[in-house]
C-alpha cells in the first residue's frame, strides 16, 4: 500500500476524517469484490498525486459495519469526499475510474 | 519513446483474455489493457455452471484468475487498472496513451470491452445508487444478512445471483416485468424451488424511494393496469406456480414495498465509447463485424459481448476471442 494510503477503524473517524484540516477522501472497501481491487491502484495513484495536500484513507466494510450503515453506505467501494468536517459532492461506487477521483478531488481543492 | 506492440487488446475479459492466449502463443508481442482487474463479468459472477471443464462449477471470480493466469504464461502482459486517456484507432499504426502518462503503440487491435449492467433509469436510482442499490451481488450480498431484499430481472443473472444472495438473506423478492423467467429452466426450477425466494410477476419497478438511504421501492402491477384501464374486474393477485399469493393493496396497481436493499440485473449494455466515430455502430451500440471479427478499419478487431451478435455466453466470447486473435495474426502477416 503506498504510504500515501492509511488504513483507519470507526473508531478514528471522528479524529482523522471530521476532524482533518485537510480535504478528506474515505474508501469503503470489502473482501470478495473485484471493483474493490480494481480501485486500490488508482486511489494509491490518486493519493501519490495530491500527496500532503488531501487526505486518503480506507476503512474495511466488513469490519466497521455500523459505521458504513450510519453513513448509508451499502454497496463497495464507496468513496466519500469531506471537506471541513463534511460530505461534499457525490460519492462515487462500483467501477470508479481514476480520471474521476481525480476530478472530484480537484473540484473540492477549487 | 512509445513501447511497441504487435497486438493490442482492450479489455481483459474471457474475450480479451482468450486473444491474447492465441496472440501470445503466437508470439505476437501482446498487451491487455483493462481499467480494473482482470476477468470482466465472469469475476462478479459467483459461480459458472455452464463453462466446459468445470463439472462441478467453477467461482466466477476463480475462472477469471486461471484465464489471466494461462495468457501469462505464454507472455501476455496485462496491464491493470489502466484508463485509456487517449487514442487513433483509425491510423495504420495504432496508439494509446494510458493514465495520461505512458505511451503504447500496437500493429493491431482487438477491441473487447464487453458490456456494463444496464441502469433502469428510473427516479432515485442515482440517489440510491450505493445507498441501497446495488448492481453486484458478490461485491454487496454478505451485507443483507437477515435482510429482505429485492431483486429486478428475470433473465440468467438476476435469477442466479437471487440464489446466491438466499444465503445471506432472510427473504429475496424478485421482481419481474413478465409472467416466467427467461432464465434457462434448470435455474428457473431452482430458484421457484428456494424456499426463500418469492416472486412478483408482471411487475415492473417504477422510483426508488428514502430519506437518506433506500427505503421504499415503488413498483406497478402491469396486469392490474391493463384491467383497470379497459373497466374490467381487477386482476387476480400475481401467484407463483406454488401457488404462492401476492396481494396487490386495494384499488391501486402501484405499490411501495419496504426495502432493506435492492439488487438490480436488467441485463447489459455495450462497452462501445472508445469506438464512437471509430466504426459504425449498430441501434443497440454494437459493432458490426464480418466472421473473422474484422471491423470496418484495417486491424481493428472486436471481440466478445461488444460485437452485434445474438447469443452473449462465457463460451461465445472465448470463441469470438480465439478468432480474433487468429484474424489479426493473418492480418498481420499479410501487412508485413
Amino acid at each position: 500500500m503506498s504510504e500515501n494510503v492509511r488504513e483507519i477503524q470507526a473508531a478514528q473517524y471522528e479524529a482523522e476524517v471530521l476532524a482533518a484540516p485537510e480535504p478528506v477522501v474515505l474508501d469503503f472497501f470489502s473482501t470478495e469484490c473485484p471493483p474493490c481491487e480494481a480501485l486500490a491502484p488508482k486511489f494509491e495513484a490518486v493519493a501519490d498525486q495530491f500527496k500532503g495536500r488531501v487526505r486518503f484513507l480506507k476503512i474495511f466494510r466488513q469490519g466497521n459495519r455500523d459505521l458504513a450503515a450510519k453513513l448509508a453506505v451499502t454497496s463497495s467501494p464507496t468513496l466519500l469526499f469531506y471537506k471541513g468536517g463534511k460530505e461534499v459532492g457525490s460519492r462515487l461506487t462500483g467501477d470508479i475510474k481514476r480520471s474521476e477521483i481525480k476530478q472530484t478531488v480537484e473540484a473540492m481543492l477549487a | 519513446m512509445a513501447e511497441q506492440f504487435d497486438l493490442v487488446v482492450v479489455g481483459a475479459g474471457p474475450a480479451g483474455l482468450t486473444a491474447a492466449i492465441y496472440g501470445a502463443r503466437a508470439r505476437l508481442r501482446t498487451i491487455v489493457l483493462d481499467e480494473g482487474m482482470p476477468g470482466g463479468q465472469v469475476k462478479t459472477t459467483h459461480k459458472v455452471s455452464n463453462y466446459p471443464g468445470f463439472p462441478e462449477d467453477v467461482k466466477g471470480a476463480e475462472l477469471a484468475g486461471l484465464f489471466a493466469k494461462q495468457a501469462e504464461r505464454f507472455g501476455a502482459r496485462i496491464a491493470r487498472a489502466v484508463e485509456i486517456t487517449k487514442m487513433d484507432l483509425a491510423s495504420r499504426e495504432k496508439s494509446f496513451v494510458l493514465d495520461e502518462d505512458e505511451e503504447i503503440r500496437g500493429r493491431a487491435v482487438i477491441v473487447a470491452t464487453g458490456a456494463k449492467p444496464r441502469a433502469l433509469g428510473i427516479p432515485g436510482e442515482d440517489t440510491f445508487r450505493g445507498r441501497g442499490i446495488s448492481y453486484c451481488a458478490t461485491c454487496d450480498g454478505a451485507y443483507f444478512e437477515g435482510k429482505d431484499i429485492h431483486v429486478i430481472g428475470g433473465g440468467n443473472s438476476a435469477v442466479e445471483e437471487s440464489l446466491f444472495l438466499t444465503q445471506f438473506a432472510r427473504s429475496v423478492t424478485i421482481i419481474h416485468q413478465f409472467d416466467e423467467f427467461q432464465a434457462e429452466p434448470a435455474t428457473a426450477k431452482e430458484a421457484l424451488e428456494n424456499p426463500k425466494i418469492k416472486v412478483m410477476w408482471s411487475h415492473e419497478p417504477r422510483a426508488f424511494l428514502g430519506e437518506t438511504a433506500l427505503q421504499k421501492l415503488r413498483v406497478e402491477n402491469l396486469k392490474a393496469k391493463q384491467t383497470s384501464r379497459v373497466g374490467s374486474p381487477p386482476a387476480p393477485p400475481a401467484a407463483d406456480h406454488r401457488g404462492r399469493v401476492w396481494e396487490p393493496s386495494e384499488g391501486s396497481h402501484i405499490i411501495d414495498l419496504d426495502t432493506d436493499g435492492v439488487f438490480v440485473f436488467v441485463g447489459m449494455v455495450p462497452r462501445t465509447e472508445l469506438l464512437k466515430g471509430v466504426v459504425p455502430l449498430d441501434r443497440w451500440g454494437c459493432v458490426e463485424t464480418d466472421d473473422s471479427m474484422q471491423t470496418s478499419v484495417p486491424g481493428l478487431f472486436v471481440a466478445g459481448d461488444i460485437r452485434a451478435k445474438k447469443f452473449r455466453q462465457i463460451t461465445t466470447a472465448v470463441a469470438d476471442g480465439t478468432i480474433a486473435a487468429l484474424a489479426a495474426q493473418k492480418y498481420l502477416r499479410e501487412v508485413r
